[in-house]
């Protein structure tokens, strides 16, 4: 009897001792942890860093692509359950572009995240010690070509709102810089980067790099972003060179270049800027002033092919679907040589170098079914050529609206309904201010 | 923690205190009866400080062994007064006729993991509700839905109407803003598993972006709605920290405990009864009535409003013209509920079995609920020392929930309706097929037809406790106290999206299987000793250790391009994968005193120190002190014969907090692949390596008195609460590449107030009507906020948001009002009231009723908003604004400029539940002892201004942020009729 009664107590009092001693951390059961990188990676943790850094750029990249589409009038994104696409975006009802806003906190905040990614590979590679120093150049120099880019598109929305440079410690941030600064800072850091590619070993896959998975490759990659970031800055001369040193070519195909590429894998993405033809609801649809514009015979056509059905939402329609990402692993262009035939234009055309730039425009147009440039020789004449040959050339692309910024023609964007308005810029997204 | 060695010897010297034996004396038998002389079943007859109790059978008598020199038994039963009688040496039986107790003073409730004190000896307004009030007057489909209105302080909130319940219960205001909000449940001692798993819809819906398959906004149940009500004998709401902080760092939100029917003993008694229903919808929002010119009016372009205008005069002219919200929603859903319980034992052994399977279709076609589950109760008396229980639960639900709520993609039921006007062709052809919808992205008809949502879960529950006495002498008595049980359930969530549906051009059929797999453990261990030196004075000690467990994984895999006809995830093009556990292990350790002087006096002291994995540091122990005092006038001998039977006042005062989500100290990354190339992408959120539990700090004051022989009783509160810095998901600069952040951000505070009346206005042979009014509001104040308010958990300014902002209430809601952004509303009620009200006539027919009101609340209504987009809002062409423009295109005009168009007054006068039942006693069979037979409504009366199908709603779940109206599955109503029959 006793002993029954015993039983319970002693147990309880050796649980309640055994307690003090049997304390439980079950670390993180999910996922790797910024502190495990940091800390003495290996090539393959690196090699991680560097495939997440190269996938998750794709984040909401279509996302981008409708703001500045939109904003730009290349499209419509009609959205039955997203009204805010063609309200806030379009300046519908005398609105305003929110600070709070999907729009532009999204794709700011994907961009910054792939930011923090490139500075987490950079240090952890900078702390690996079983790597040699041409890897960690390797590694260094592709985080910061990569840290470059995104900073660019996320400049590109907000304009001269500016954007953060010094993200790297989290509890103090740098401040925001304004536009020009922000470009030199972008150009110095694909400068610095391409010092390091130099002669550096890359020791990492890539995916939609193609044959400019190598250092020599990544050197001709930063380069050709240099060379857009030279355009940006208006040093014309700049541009050219950087040209020189990346994969430009005059004749060679269009679209030879590095990607965002999409597939079925497991954790990998479709292409989020697809969407089937003759859709409802959920459609894609291209600014009707696009056909309207455009020279008879001209192939680009195909970008935007007639719908089965007008489609409509709010004050808007279109008959034309964009058909620019025809698949769900279409590639979605990062940079590629039809836009450096016409940034080489461009440079030219600056410099008053006529003749060459005109040997450029009439590349693409000649490709594209369309007789040779009659137009005037002018620097204005030009500039609105290769302006339009960059509308439809990089369609969808995400160019547009920051060319038409850049010239400041803006104001040659068509109105669709009355109280619309041409935004110049994104506002800082709240929670930087 | 040294200080704790010296507690740890006592309880040594506890147990060596000599033992001391009785031996038996006599038998006594009974019979007890009501006033009117109906026989009360189940009271319990006990011997004053002693451990010998026993049961009343149906017919109210019993049998007690006593020892030769007792003299008074103590009889005891829910809803009447206890009553001490004297048994006189020779007496051999005795009749015994309780008093109702309307004021429900000598309930006895639980106010630590192991004792508990008599209402009129508490120092806590503590909420019950009897089985009656649960389950008795209109019984719903699941235990969630069935809470609403019957717990004073609550906000209750179901999340949309669809089968399978998903509420959520917020006691005394908002407790946490990141953090859970929901109160701990706690079934016969088990530590219930309430996690929300998601099965992936967002992978189809994209309703929150960034594309990860889940989002808190799909829309899934709540795992407490397995539960079945009608096994449920009682339930205590401890509403905040003052009563709930025994509990420690779980009960922040407050504890719900649920205590299930046990056997009683006597003959075995067997209950067979049966319901059938009809649920319906609650309200249809109607439709836009076109004309040709309407129909024009929906595209901008010339050419397509000409087509559009004659695809409207072709539709009408063959008769084609379709109300298919009512096509959708206005199914009527035939529900049938059977339970067989089982009660009875001996003196040794007492045991209670039920098995219950019910089936209730959805107002949506192929969508529904199905619960089968066995109960099995038994208590056994191993000795006159030791007593053992085992609660046994095995259940096995279904819920087809279709799909609702918000979504990008234009594939849910209401955001397709929202753009789908009524000349639209959407019936399938002979052959079945079904055409596209041309003015959304998907064909809701369609997708009814063809789509799956599926959760189903198999659970066992399962718990034993034990009492055994280790000393006994008249003075006082020592007593271990174990507890402890096991919740397992295997969760299976499949979601069916075949590739012929509209909106799966690009998928081309998507299969999402989610396993999910949890197991909780706890045990509470115990020493409890009463020590009565004196009739003046009763001691109760306890102290003990307690674990908590819990393993949680969750696999889902999200399968597209899948084979035609199939659903394997393996029969598929293109598969991903995504797992999340997570395991945690919580340590405590309690010690509590309680002390009643001059049974009026009750002055109680705790203190619980508690470790969890899930914070910063494993190692440290978090300390949550309780303390309360009780004053009973009355019982003190003042004012006695007076016009106060019964006068008390008390406060009480107590901490408990939150454990930290699991994993918010870690920054992880997550993977992110790329052709076939593993991938890590540093995640959004920013861990805090010293993450800390946000502390709850209450204080409750009350009065409670009874008059007029205690027919009217009233029970007066008020709570202060403050939440010492709250732990905020901040949203960082997005810049550092994260965007939200851990942080302990501020303090905010919640005070209220609450009143109880409970009445028994006619109480004669014939008729007897008993009464409760509950009054109660809640006011929260954010008093410190260290970073800048932004707007959460909704859709920005633009739309309405809420936002935690220093010095405003903690509900707010803001947004853009025409001038900037302003103050729009408050989620928070300006007050609940509500009465439950029971009725019995000739002791055979009893109308029961609850109506609950709640003034004020806001929600944010975007409802509207979606058909006055697609050109479908029943009201769109009416015109009452300045502007002489259609409602539908001026309310369109002002998105972007005043977001009050959203934010509305969400309240509501609902007769929740009314019930009309007659019981037959007098049978001329014998082996029938009663049959009962009732009708009974659920929200069949709402009276509100809001424009939305229920003013009850939350696209975004459980969280902080309810009352978000985004096209939920529609409230449904329902009606039943019940029968049963004891044998």
């Amino acid at each position: 009897m006793k002993r029954t009664m015993y039983f319970p107590a002693t147990i309880l009092l050796a649980l309640a001792c055994c307690m003090w001693s049997c304390k439980k951390d079950y670390g993180n059961l999910n996922s790797p942890t910024a502190e495990q990188f940091l800390n003495n990676a290996s090539k393959s943790e690196l090699n991680n860093l560097v495939s997440g850094t190269e996938s998750g750029m794709r984040n909401n990249a279509a996302l981008y692509l409708d703001d500045v589409g939109t904003i730009g009038r290349e499209g419509y994104r009609f959205s039955g359950s997203e009204p805010r696409y063609v309200t806030d975006l379009l300046g519908a009802n005398s609105g305003t572009l929110s600070s709070s806003n999907f729009y532009i906190t999204t794709p700011w905040a994907s961009h910054y995240r792939v930011i923090k990614n490139c500075n987490i590979l950079i240090q952890s590679a900078a702390n690996a010690t079983t790597i040699t120093d041409a890897e960690k150049k390797g590694y260094s120099g592709f985080a910061k070509t990569i840290k470059a880019y995104q900073l660019l598109l996320n400049l590109n929305l907000t304009d001269s709102n500016g954007i953060r440079i010094d993200v790297n410690d989290p509890d103090h941030l740098g401040p925001i810089v304004g536009y020009d600064a922000a470009l030199t800072t972008i150009a110095l850091l694909l400068d610095s980067a391409k010092t390091d590619l130099t002669g550096a070993a890359v020791s990492f896959p890539l995916a939609g790099f193609g044959s400019f998975s190598d250092a020599a490759g990544l050197v001709q990659f930063n380069r050709s972003l240099a060379a857009r970031v030279a355009v940006y800055r208006q040093q014309w001369a700049s541009a050219l060179t950087y040209l020189n040193d990346s994969f430009f070519s005059l004749n060679g195909d269009f679209n030879t270049g590095v990607n965002h590429v999409f597939g079925t894998g497991s954790g990998d993405q479709l292409n989020p800027a697809f969407i089937p033809l003759n859709q409802a609801g959920e459609i894609r649809v291209a600014h009707p002033s696009y056909a309207t514009d455009i020279t008879p015979g001209d192939d680009r056509i195909n970008k935007a092919p007639l719908r089965n059905a007008t489609a409509s939402l709010n004050g808007l329609s279109s008959n034309r679907d964009v058909w620019v990402y025809t698949s769900s692993t279409a590639p979605m262009p990062i940079i590629r040589n039809e836009e450096l035939i016409l940034i080489y234009a461009e440079a030219k055309i600056a410099l008053n170098s006529f003749p060459d730039a005109i040997v450029a425009l009439n590349v693409i147009r000649t490709k594209h079914n369309l007789p040779a440039y009659a137009g005037a020789v002018t620097q204005n004449a030009l500039t609105t050529e290769m302006l339009n040959q960059r509308r439809y050339s990089l369609f969808y692309e995400g160019h547009r609206w920051v060319d038409m910024r850049r010239y400041n023609r803006l104001g040659e964007l068509p109105i669709d309904r009355p109280g619309d308005d041409v935004w110049t810029m994104f506002p800082l997204p709240v929670t930087e201010n | 923690m040294k200080n704790l060695k010296p507690f740890y010897l006592g309880l040594w010297c506890l147990l060596l205190m000599p033992l001391l034996l009785f031996s038996q004396g006599r038998t006594v038998t009974g019979n007890i009866t009501d006033i009117n002389g109906r026989p009360i079943a189940g009271a319990t007859v006990s011997l004053k400080q002693l451990n010998q109790l026993t049961t009343s059978d149906a017919s109210g008598r019993f049998t007690l062994s006593i020892p030769a020199g007792a003299t008074s038994i103590m009889i005891s039963s829910t809803g009447f007064k206890s009553k001490t009688v004297s048994v006189d040496a020779g007496a051999a039986s005795v009749t015994v006729q309780l008093e109702e107790d309307v004021a429900r003073l000598d309930e006895v409730v639980v106010t630590g993991l192991a004792t508990s004190v008599k209402r009129k000896n508490l120092a806590n307004a503590v909420a019950s509700i009897s089985a009656q009030q649960l389950t008795g007057v209109a019984p719903g489909q699941t235990l969630d839905g069935v809470l609403s209105g019957k717990i004073p302080g609550a906000l209750i909130n179901a999340n949309s109407g669809a089968p399978g319940g998903g509420s959520s219960v917020k006691l005394r205001g908002v407790t946490s803003v990141y953090g859970n909000t929901q109160p701990l449940y706690v079934i016969d001692g088990v530590f219930i598993d309430n996690t929300a798993t998601s099965g992936g819809l967002n992978a189809v819906t994209g309703a929150a972006s960034g594309g990860a398959p889940t989002s808190n906004q799909d829309n899934p149940s709540s795992r407490i709605s397995d539960i079945r009500p009608e096994d449920i004998e009682n339930i205590e709401i401890l509403k905040g920290a003052s009563a709930a902080s025994i509990y420690g760092s779980k009960a922040s939100a407050g504890v719900i405990i649920i205590t299930t029917q046990r056997g009683r003993q006597g003959k075995t008694s067997i209950t067979v009864s049966q319901d059938l229903g009809q649920i319906r919808v609650r309200k249809l929002l109607g439709v836009r009535q076109f004309t040709a010119a309407r129909a024009a009016s929906l595209s901008s372009d010339s050419a397509t409003s000409v087509a559009l205008a004659k695809q409207f005069t072709d539709a009408q002219a063959a008769g084609h013209i379709y109300d298919y919200e009512k096509e959708v929603y206005g199914n009527k859903g035939f529900a049938r509920n059977t339970v067989l319980s089982m009660s009875g034992g001996s003196d040794k052994t007492t045991f209670f079995f039920s098995a219950a399977t019910k089936k209730e279709d959805g107002i949506v076609k192929n969508t529904g609920y199905k619960n089968t589950a066995f109960r099995l109760n038994v208590d056994h008396r191993l000795s006159d020392r030791i007593k053992i229980g085992v609660s046994t639960n095995y259940i096995n639900s279904s819920a087809d929930r279709g799909i609702s709520g918000n979504d990008n993609s234009g594939v849910s039921l209401g955001i397709a309706l929202a753009s789908t006007p009524s000349f639209a062709q959407l019936h399938p052809d002979n052959q079945g097929n079904y055409p596209n919808n041309p003015f959304a992205a998907s064909n809701p008809l369609q997708t009814i037809a063809l789509m799956r949502n599926n959760e189903s879960v198999n659970r066992f529950i399962g718990g034993a406790n034990i009492e055994a006495v280790l000393q006994k002498s008249l003075q006082s008595t020592t007593k271990f106290v174990g507890r402890g049980g096991v919740d397992f359930y295997n969760l299976q969530t499949n979601v069916q999206f075949p590739g012929i549906l509209q909106f799966q051009a690009v998928n081309k059929g998507t299969s999402i299987q989610g396993f999910t797999k949890n197991l909780s453990t706890n045990y509470i261990f115990s020493l409890v000793n009463s020590y009565t030196p004196s009739s003046a004075l009763a001691l109760t000690t306890s102290a003990g250790i307690t674990q908590e467990t819990g393993d949680y994984n969750n696999l889902l895999n999200v399968a597209t391009q899948v084979i035609a006809g199939q659903s394997n995830v393996d029969q598929a093009g293109a598969l991903t994968a995504t797992q999340f556990r997570s395991k945690y292990q919580n340590n405590g350790i309690f010690a509590q005193e309680e002390a009643t002087l001059l049974e009026g006096i009750t002055l109680t002291a705790g203190v619980r120190f508690d470790r969890s994995s899930n914070n910063g540091n494993v190692a440290h122990y978090y300390a949550y002190p309780k303390a309360g005092v009780s004053w009973n006038l009355t019982q003190l001998g003042f004012g006695k014969n007076t016009f106060f039977n019964n006068f008390k006042l008390r406060a009480a005062y107590g901490e408990a907090t939150n454990v930290p989500a699991y994993g918010s100290k870690f920054t992880s990354a997550v993977v992110s692949n790329i052709a076939g190339n593993p991938g890590s992408l540093i995640n959004t959120q920013q861990g805090d390596p010293a993450i800390q539990p946000e502390r709850q700090k209450e204080l409750e004051t009350g009065l409670d008195f009874s008059i007029l022989k205690g027919r009217l009783g009233f029970e007066l509160t008020y709570y202060y609460k403050k939440i010492d810095n709250f732990l905020m998901l901040s949203n960082l600069p997005a810049s550092s590449g994260f965007s939200t952040k851990w942080l302990n951000a501020g303090d905010l505070r919640n005070q209220g107030v609450e009143l109880g009346m409970n009445a028994k206005p006619i109480q004669t042979r014939n008729v007897t009507w008993n009464s409760s009014v509950n009054f109660w509001l809640n006011r929260s104040k954010v008093t410190r906020f260290i970073i800048p308010p932004i707007p959460q958990g909704s859709f920005g300014y633009v739309l309405g948001s809420f936002q935690v902002e220093q010095g405003k209430s903690a509900t707010q809601i803001v947004g853009l009002n025409g001038a900037g952004v302003g103050v729009l509303g408050d989620a928070e009620p300006k007050f609940q009231m509500s009465t439950y009200n029971d009725i019995t006539f000739f002791n055979k027919l009893s109308l029961r009723f609850l109506l609950h009101w709640k003034h004020g609340g806001d929600n944010i209504n975007l409802t509207s908003l979606q058909n006055d987009f697609g050109g479908t809002s029943v009201d769109y062409d009416n015109v009452t604004n300045k502007q002489g423009l259609p409602d539908g295109v001026y309310r369109i005009t002002q998105v972007g400029v005043n977001a009050e168009q959203f934010v509305k007054d969400a309240g509501y006068l609902r007769l929740r539940e009314i019930g009309l039942y007659y019981s037959i006693t007098k049978l001329p069979v014998s082996f029938i002892r009663g049959i009962r037979v009732g009708v009974s409504l659920n929200n069949y009366l709402t009276i509100t201004k809001y424009k939305s199908y229920d003013p009850e709603v939350s696209n975004f779940g459980t969280g902080f942020s309810t009352g978000v109206d985004v096209d939920p599955y529609p409230a449904t109503k329902r009606a039943d009729f019940h029968i049963s029959v004891d044998f």
